[in-house]
């Protein structure tokens, strides 16, 4: 059992120095610069209520994203001492007083910390149409068609993305080639090859990906695999649908 | 005056808001959808636990059927749901599901042969049967007395949602982000769409629509410590109320979640108990049983959440910096267990309690989790008092949570109110009832009037801070409108909230940007807030009975002689500083299951006149139908209430359609 | 109920509609690499055969001038492997120069990135794009040698070349950017396709970097150690620039006075404090009189 408590103070607090990006982009005066702020640490703070304390007490003016501060939705990537990183669960005990944040590069900056992954993730959707295909019409008042429970667990495992960006922003391809679909695309295309549901046939995939913007483009850095916040198999998957689509290249 | 025309303008890009867009554009209607984020990265994907539909095929879930479905919930709303829509509901989820599994929602299948679980602490070896290997299986959750909560792993929100936001994009459905709608455009009888604001730039644009769904979720925010997304702030249920003309429901019936983590407020999934956690007090006793001896800490969500309350209330909560707080114990279900099915509820204990849950005990405590209150609407999902105004998902008030909503009823509301939902809304597009008839003018007169608001805001030389009336609003909906709820605190926070809307008339800015400026957006977001705040807490305050959620310790009894009705809260005029509350009467006579014992805690309700009567009249129908479907017709008929494409049965391994 | 809009064709589909081009060059340009590394594991372990002895090393130099297959040697047999090599090499270099930084705006915005990420296989991505860059003019200076010289590949010919060709510091930037570019491209060709993954790959990931560290410092302690032995020759033979090697064997039946051999032509003062006994000879038949060389297949080492 527990002995220790997460949520009692151990020690005395310490002071934060949060260093951040600012700028907007949306008023022609602003330019990019760093502001520092200084804060003092609670116990279990998380950046979600370091930012929020900042932008309520000192800063009413700073923008960021967070939206279900627990992880889940992916909308609060940004860059922690460098690295991106989902600042919500990033709890301030990790890290060292001196905290440098700036936003997610690579996508279209909002302002501040705040990017707009959603306009890129939907225009990737888009792109790769990442939804199932499929020509059977479905009696839903009948049963269902039957699936493996690993297979289910392996879709799963895969769908676990929650397009945060992280990986594009860790990505050296991606930095030098704007239309570059990164890990969560291909992530998603391995996800709907895996889904026998989805009818299309690895021709048809790499119609999407058979290119230097896509699976071919990908230089192996694994900086996806590495900031993943949710662990996802990026590495194995890429290399998975290497191999398949240059098998159709070859063929 | 920038102006858009939609058929149908969806607010809200969840579950429920996507699904109603999907609906109307397969019936040939144009559908916007506006979110104030992604909509990939709205609430819905928090619902990690699973979705309710009777689909009986695992062993656990066996003899499972839409009546038993039925029966769980309009036990767990504690009478106050709308039975038709319950039926309505529980028709229509295994088909929700099962289109859902067309879609690509990867739901855990069953596994034939036996398997370890874990059932009241106890190990026992559950036998899946081999011809239903390969289905949808389901789990065990608060307040059902079958394993019928679908899910995929502990991801079963997010996975819907990519499914459905994948959809969205297939049916090349604009879904519009970092939009808030400000305001609906009405003439008091009809709904012509909303004044919306872009977060990014701040420029309004007219959306102009046959039909306008809110479906903007729940108003947990309101509260301090709350399980829900900080975009659940009621901002829907606010734009109805300020309608003047449309009504909310039942505002008052507010959930909490009896184990969320301290001191974040992040849900811990209710699988975690389904699946055999424990609670434990600072002694690591395991006190449920005490309380609830045949369901434990399986109750209904409202029932353990005021159990575990009146256990610290004795002292025996752990003491923290962040209060009390009480014990969940995962470590019985084992690594693999924890590491394959919790693996969300792993991650978060990892990442904001940095401990280890197949380890360690999780330190929780009940947390404002859904409210069961919202825009009040017909079964067709459309509110009574202004055409052209849908609503649906936990923005609306359908209502078939009643006072009590059920783990994995939510998620799946959201879906199957949106199947429903949008088929009426198309039927209504469809018909020449639909024809929009409005003049420019009363757009204008909208669009002008948001417009003067902002520009006030950000001129004003007011003093007050809005994060400060916020968390002054929070802070009393917590302490005063919580869990237990009485009388003399109940008028306190509502003269403590009136006085905030009153000061929040006088709002200061420190940031004067027009375009992308929190402050500003928390500023108008606290005067629509404090509004919604006041209608839960005055309902509380009227609602002298305990029913469901609201309980209130000076009337700790089920009231049904004078309480079996809905609230319905209106804001009549815009310098009011109370909403105008008037009720709903339930028909006992026309219920399939009319009030009785709920089946937890002790038996405490006073019945309502009609109860005995009805009860004999159902007692004698049961007599006279020995086959379920033609009892139920006669009970309670709801199917011609269905859209034509959600009307049939339900196939299932032992109900085989022909 | 599903979607069916557009979807007609999608299983049905025989052949993509785009270009099966970008499959076949990253197919190409992994297999050239392969190759290249590969190659240059076994060209360094011949070339390492100095360190045996010059016997050994002349040899392995005969022994890919098809002496053992024809009785004797034909030196074009080594311009054409290395003229083999050279194609591939540049056909590698082509493919891959499509991953180079385009422009100064993607190298300071890769550069950027890389100085922020902190990245280790991000960084090691950058050491190959600049081993790989520099190769291009070292490995074509030395494979032009070995292709235009393959007749002065022998302990003395190799060694002139490193000490009175002045050649040794080149060789010696060739041997660090080779190793490094070969081992990270190695390892990178592991993870790009996934080989020897197993059931972890992180775990495997791992263990695969460590062993391309190993090969990254076996290859070089036995290049630096190659080099310093030939330059050794170089140095002990300075005196003898041009002098063909001749092995022991033969020395002790065709030549039994070595102080007695003239040596090629411009070699005015004979060495004759011959520094090693055994085989401080010289040769006497030189196939052809001028000319200094190198090793068997190329002491070059590695394009990749």
């Amino acid at each position: 059992m527990s002995t220790v408590n997460p949520t009692e103070a151990q020690q005395p607090p310490r002071t934060l120095k949060i260093s951040i990006l600012r700028h907007n982009p949306q008023d022609p005066a602003s330019v990019p610069h760093m502001q520092t702020f200084t804060l003092e640490e609670a116990p279990a703070m998380t950046l979600f209520v370091a930012l929020n304390d900042l932008r309520e007490h000192q800063d009413p003016s700073l923008q960021f994203d967070f939206v279900c501060r627990a992880g889940i939705c992916g909308s609060c990537a940004m860059v922690i001492n460098g690295r991106p990183g989902l600042a919500c669960r990033t709890l301030t005990h990790t890290l060292a007083p001196e905290i440098t944040l700036a936003p997610l590069p690579f996508f279209e900056l909002i302002g501040d910390l705040s990017v707009n992954t959603g306009k890129w993730m939907r225009s990737m959707s888009e792109r790769l149409q990442t939804w199932i295909h499929s020509t059977d019409s479905v009696d839903i008042k009948r049963l269902e068609a039957r699936m493996e429970p690993e297979l289910a667990e392996a879709i799963y495992e895969l769908e676990r993305c929650i397009e945060c960006g992280c990986c594009v922003a860790a990505c050296g391809t991606a930095q030098m080639r704007e239309d570059f679909v990164g890990a969560v695309g291909m992530n998603r295309i391995a996800r709907f090859r895996l889904d026998p549901r989805d009818q299309r046939s690895d021709e048809a995939f790499y119609d999407l990906i058979g290119d230097d913007d896509g699976i071919f483009g990908c230089m192996s850095l694994l900086g996806c695999q590495d900031v993943c916040p949710k662990n996802l198999p990026l590495q194995s998957q890429i290399a998975f649908l290497r191999r398949k689509m240059v098998k159709v290249g070859l063929s | 005056m920038n102006i858009v025309y939609t058929d149908v303008l969806v607010i809200g890009g969840g579950l429920a808001g996507l699904r109603t867009a999907v609906g109307v554009k397969r019936r040939g209607h144009e559908a916007i959808v506006l979110s104030l984020i992604p909509a990939k990265r709205s609430h819905s994907a928090a619902a990690q636990g699973g979705m309710q539909a009777s689909l009986g095929s695992s062993t656990m879930g066996e003899g499972d059927n839409e009546d038993v479905h039925f029966e769980d919930t309009v036990r767990g709303s504690d009478w106050g749901a709308d039975q038709a829509v319950v039926r309505m509901f529980v028709n229509t989820a295994p088909k929700a599901v099962r289109e859902l599994a067309a879609w690509g929602v990867p739901w855990s299948r069953v596994q034939q042969g036996e398997r370890e679980s874990i059932i009241n602490a106890e190990k026992v070896t559950i036998r899946e049967k081999a011809e239903a290997h390969g289905l949808i299986t389901g789990r065990d959750f608060g307040g059902t007395k079958k394993w019928r909560t679908c899910y995929t792993s502990d991801g079963t929100g997010h996975s819907m949602l990519y499914a459905l936001g994948d959809q969205a994009i297939a049916y090349a459905i604009p879904v519009i982000e970092r939009q808030e709608a400000l305001a609906l455009i009405h003439d008091g009888q009809r709904c012509y769409g909303a004044i919306v604001r872009d977060l990014i730039t701040g420029a309004l644009t007219a959306y102009v629509a046959k039909a306008t769904t809110i479906a903007t979720g729940g108003y947990g925010r309101l509260y301090e410590v709350s399980t829900s997304a900080i975009i659940c702030e009621g901002i829907g249920a606010a734009l109805a109320l300020e309608t003047g003309v449309a009504t909310l429901g039942n505002m008052e019936a507010v959930q909490f979640h009896p184990t969320a983590i301290i001191p974040a407020g992040i849900l811990t999934t209710e699988g975690c108990r389904g699946d055999g956690g424990l609670l434990r007090d600072v002694d690591g006793y395991r006190f449920m049983p005490d309380y609830e001896p045949e369901k434990k800490e399986l109750a209904s969500r409202d029932v353990v959440s005021r159990r575990m309350t009146e256990h610290m209330r004795k002292g025996k909560g752990v003491k923290s910096r962040y209060g009390d707080h009480l014990w969940l114990d995962i470590t019985v279900l084992g690594r693999a267990h924890i590491e394959k099915n919790l693996r969300e509820v792993k991650e978060i204990c990892e990442y904001f309690l940095g401990i280890d849950p197949a380890t360690q005990w999780i330190p929780v405590r009940p947390t404002q989790h859904y409210t069961m209150g919202g825009v009040r609407t017909q079964h067709t999902g459309e509110s009574p008092n202004l055409k052209g105004l849908y609503s649906c998902g936990e923005a609306a008030c359908w209502d078939m949570h009643g006072f009590n909503r059920l783990g994995g009823n939510s998620v799946a509301e959201t879906v199957v109110s949106g199947m429903i939902v949008s088929e009426f809304i198309a039927d209504f597009c469809d018909s020449p009832d639909s024809e929009l008839n409005l003049s420019t003018g009363l757009i204008r007169e909208f669009y002008q009037r948001e417009s003067a608001k902002l520009n006030t805001l950000l001129n004003s030389t007011g003093n007050e801070d809005a994060f400060a009336l916020r968390r002054q609003m929070e802070s009393i909906m917590m302490d005063k409108v919580g869990i237990f709820r009485t009388g003399p605190e109940l008028q306190t926070a509502v003269d403590e909230l009136q006085a905030l809307l009153t000061r929040s008339r006088n709002i200061g800015l420190r940031c004067h940007a027009s375009g992308a400026n929190p402050e500003l957006v928390a500023a108008y977001r606290i005067q629509k807030m404090l509004k919604v705040a006041l209608t839960v807490a005055y309902g509380a305050l009227a609602r002298t009975e305990s029913r469901g959620a609201h309980s209130r310790e000076d009337y700790p009894q089920r009231d049904d002689q004078n309480w079996l009705k809905r609230t319905l809260a209106s804001w009549k005029d815009e310098n009011d500083t109370l909403p105008t509350l008037s009720y709903e009467d339930l028909d006992v006579m026309s219920m399939e299951l009319p009030p009785g014992f709920r089946g937890y805690g002790v038996r405490n309700h006073i019945d309502h006149p009609d109860t005995e009567r009805r009860q004999a009249e159902v007692e004698a129908r049961r007599k006279e139908h020995s086959d379920r479907f033609s009892l139920q017709q006669a009970l309670m008929p709801y199917e011609h209430l269905l859209p034509e494409s959600c009307r049939g049965r339900n196939e299932r391994l032992s109900e085989p359609l022909s | 109920m599903s979607k069916t809009t557009d979807l007609a064709d999608a299983s049905a589909k025989p052949t993509p509609l785009k270009s099966k081009l970008p499959a076949r060059l990253d197919f190409w340009q992994s297999a050239t690499g392969l190759f290249l590394a590969l190659f240059m594991w076994l060209h360094m372990f011949f070339v390492a055969s100095i360190l045996l002895g010059k016997d050994a090393m002349y040899t392995v130099a005969k022994f890919f001038e098809g002496y053992h297959f024809f009785g004797q040697p034909y030196p074009i047999l080594v311009t054409i492997a290395a003229a083999g090599v050279f194609a591939v090499l540049i056909a590698h270099a082509g493919l891959a120069m499509r991953k180079f930084p385009a422009n100064y705006r993607q190298y300071s915005t890769f550069r950027r990135h890389m100085k922020s990420l902190r990245h280790d296989d991000t960084n090691l991505w950058f050491i190959q794009v600049f081993t790989g860059f520099a190769m291009f003019f070292m490995v074509s200076i030395h494979l032009y040698i070995m292709m235009t010289q393959p007749h002065t590949i022998d302990p003395y010919g190799s060694g002139d070349r490193m000490v009175t060709d002045w050649m040794w510091p080149l060789y010696l930037l060739l041997l660090l950017a080779v190793e490094l570019h070969a081992s990270i491209g190695l390892y990178r060709l592991a993870v790009k396709w996934g080989w020897f993954e197993g059931k972890d790959a992180q775990a495997t990931r791992r263990r695969l970097k460590q062993a391309k560290w190993a090969v990254t410092v076996f290859f070089l302690v036995l290049g630096l150690a190659t080099l310093a032995a030939y330059i050794k020759v170089g140095l002990d033979n300075r005196d003898n620039y041009g002098q063909r090697y001749v092995p022991s064997w033969e020395r002790q039946t065709q030549a039994p006075t070595p102080q007695a051999l003239i040596p090629a032509a411009q070699s005015a003062a004979p060495d004759t404090t011959a520094p090693s006994v055994v085989d401080s000879a010289v040769e006497v038949d030189a196939p052809l009189a001028s000319d200094a060389v190198v090793e068997p297949s190329g002491q070059d080492v590695g394009t990749d």
